[in-house]
C-alpha cells in the first residue's frame, strides 16, 4: 500500500512539474497533461455540459487556457488535477450559463448521486485523502444540505435548479447551501 | 421552512460569495458580478483557490469519459496557429549562460529572504497525513524544482521544472526546518527526478514552515556541510 500510495505522491509531482513546464512553453509536456487528464476532466464537462460536442468544445478550451495560463499554477498552494479540474468546471458553467435558457427538464438519472466506484486511476489515488476529509466532513451536515452541495458541484446546478429539483422555495435552497458550505470550511479547517 | 439558526455573519457573506461562485450556483448575471469582482480583488481571487481546493475531490466521484482521439490534435493546430515561434526551435532563457550567471548577483538577495522567511517562523504545527509540496522558486519567480514529500515522511521527490543548466557546478538540495540550521539532502540530478532519503533525526519530522533550498556548490557538493554556493531556488513546504 505504502508503495501505491508513495506513486501517487510522484504521478502527483510530475504533473506539477509537466504544468510547470507547459508554463514555460513545452508542448511535449501539455501533450503529457492531456495525456494524463483529458479522460477525467471531459468527464467533468460531460457531465455538467451533456452535450458531446460541447463538451469537447469546452475540453478543447479548457487546455489551450492550461496553455496560457499555467503560470498561475501554484505547486504550493494547489493539486495540479484539483486545480485543472476548477478551469474545466468554471469554462463549463459559464458555457452552460451563456447558452441558459431550458436547458434540462429531463429528470436527471439518480444513479448521478451514487459515489463512483470504478477502481481508482492515479489521479483519483493521489487525492484519496483529501477526498476522505472532504467525505467525512460533508458527512457532518444535514443530509438534503450535502447533496445539494454534491448535485451542484458535480452537475453544475443553480440555486434555482436544485430547489426545483429538490422541490424546496429558492430562499431555502440557498440557505442549505450556504449553511452547508461555512459549516464544510469549519470542519475542514479544524 | 428556514431554519432558526440562519443568521451568517456579514464576514463570511463576501467568503460565501467565493464559495457560491466555485460551486457555480449563481444565477448567470450573479455570477457575471461576482466573477468582476474575483478579478478585482486580490483576497476574494485567494478565496476562490481556497474553495476550489477544498471542493476539488468532490470530482473523484465523476466518471472519466476518453474524449476522441482527434481531440488532441484540434488543440496542437490551435496553439500552432496562436504562438509564432515554437518555444523549442531556440534555446530558451535558462539555457542561456549568461542569464545563469546572473544568478549569482541576486541570490545573495534571495539567501537573505530565506533567512528572513526563518526569523519570521513561529509554532510549527504538529504533522498529519495530509501530503506535503513545495515549489521551489527561482528569482525570475519562475518554479525551478517541484518537491514531494513521501506520505510516511521518509524520503523527498524532486523534480526539476525548468532546464536548468550551469557551470562545472553541482546542485544541492537543502532542508532547513523553522529555526534550526540547513541540512544537505544531497545532490540533484540535472533534468530528472530524484528521491532523495531524509536524515533519521528529521523522517517523519516535517512540518509546513520548512524550507527547502537548492544552492550551486562546487563539483560533488559543498565540502564544508552547509551551504556555500548561491541559492538559486527556494520554497515552503505546504500541506496539500
Amino acid at each position: 500500500m505504502r508503495h501505491v500510495v508513495m506513486d501517487a505522491d510522484a504521478s502527483r509531482s510530475q504533473l506539477a512539474a509537466a504544468l510547470v513546464r507547459v508554463a514555460g512553453g513545452d508542448r511535449a509536456a501539455l501533450r503529457l497533461v492531456y495525456h494524463d487528464t483529458s479522460a477525467k476532466l471531459f468527464g467533468v464537462c460531460l457531465r455538467i455540459l451533456r452535450d458531446r460536442s460541447e463538451a469537447e468544445d469546452v475540453l478543447q478550451d479548457v487546455y489551450l487556457t492550461v496553455w496560457r495560463k499555467t503560470g498561475t499554477f501554484d505547486a504550493g498552494r494547489a493539486s495540479p488535477i484539483t486545480w485543472l479540474v476548477a478551469i474545466a468546471r468554471n469554462r463549463s458553467i459559464d458555457r452552460l450559463r451563456a447558452g441558459a435558457g431550458s436547458r434540462r427538464t429531463d429528470p436527471i438519472d439518480t444513479a448521478a448521486e451514487v459515489p463512483d466506484a470504478t477502481p481508482a486511476a492515479v489521479e483519483l489515488l493521489e487525492q484519496a485523502q483529501q477526498h476522505a476529509r472532504l467525505a467525512t466532513c460533508l458527512g457532518e451536515l444535514e443530509e438534503r444540505h450535502a447533496a445539494a452541495i454534491r448535485s451542484a458541484f458535480m452537475d453544475g446546478l443553480t440555486y434555482e435548479e436544485l430547489a426545483g429539483r429538490m422541490n424546496v422555495p429558492l430562499g431555502t435552497m440557498q440557505s442549505w447551501v450556504r449553511r452547508g458550505l461555512l459549516k464544510l470550511r469549519a470542519c475542514l479547517e479544524r | 421552512m428556514i431554519e432558526a439558526d440562519d443568521h451568517i455573519a456579514p464576514e463570511d457573506e463576501q467568503k460565501l460569495v467565493a464559495a457560491e461562485y466555485v460551486l457555480g450556483v449563481l444565477d448567470p448575471t450573479e455570477r457575471r458580478i461576482a466573477a468582476r469582482q474575483i478579478e478585482r480583488v486580490p483576497t476574494l481571487a485567494r478565496e476562490v483557490e481556497d474553495w476550489e481546493q477544498r471542493l476539488g475531490s468532490l470530482a473523484d466521484g465523476v466518471v472519466p469519459v476518453q474524449p476522441p482521439p482527434e481531440l488532441w490534435g484540434r488543440i496542437e493546430n490551435n496553439i500552432a496557429a496562436r504562438v509564432p515561434p515554437p518555444p523549442t526551435a531556440k534555446p530558451g532563457l535558462w539555457q542561456s549562460l549568461e542569464f545563469w550567471r546572473s544568478f549569482a548577483i541576486t541570490s545573495a538577495a534571495m539567501a537573505a529572504a530565506s533567512i528572513f522567511t526563518l526569523a519570521y517562523i513561529g509554532f510549527a504545527p504538529t504533522a498529519s497525513r495530509t501530503p506535503m509540496l513545495a515549489t521551489l522558486g527561482q528569482t525570475s519567480g519562475q518554479p525551478g524544482f517541484v518537491a514531494a514529500v513521501s506520505s510516511d515522511g521518509r524520503s523527498l521527490t524532486i523534480v526539476p521544472a525548468a532546464l536548468l543548466t550551469s557551470d562545472q557546478q553541482s546542485m544541492e538540495l537543502w532542508l532547513i526546518p523553522a529555526g534550526d540550521r540547513p541540512h544537505s539532502l544531497g545532490l540533484i540530478a540535472r533534468g530528472q527526478p530524484v528521491r532523495l532519503t531524509l536524515p533519521p533525526e528529521l523522517a517523519g519530522r516535517l512540518t509546513t514552515d520548512t524550507t527547502l533550498a537548492v544552492s550551486l556548490e562546487p563539483p560533488g557538493g559543498s565540502p564544508t556541510g552547509q551551504p556555500t554556493g548561491p541559492v538559486i531556488a527556494d520554497g515552503k513546504l505546504t500541506r496539500l
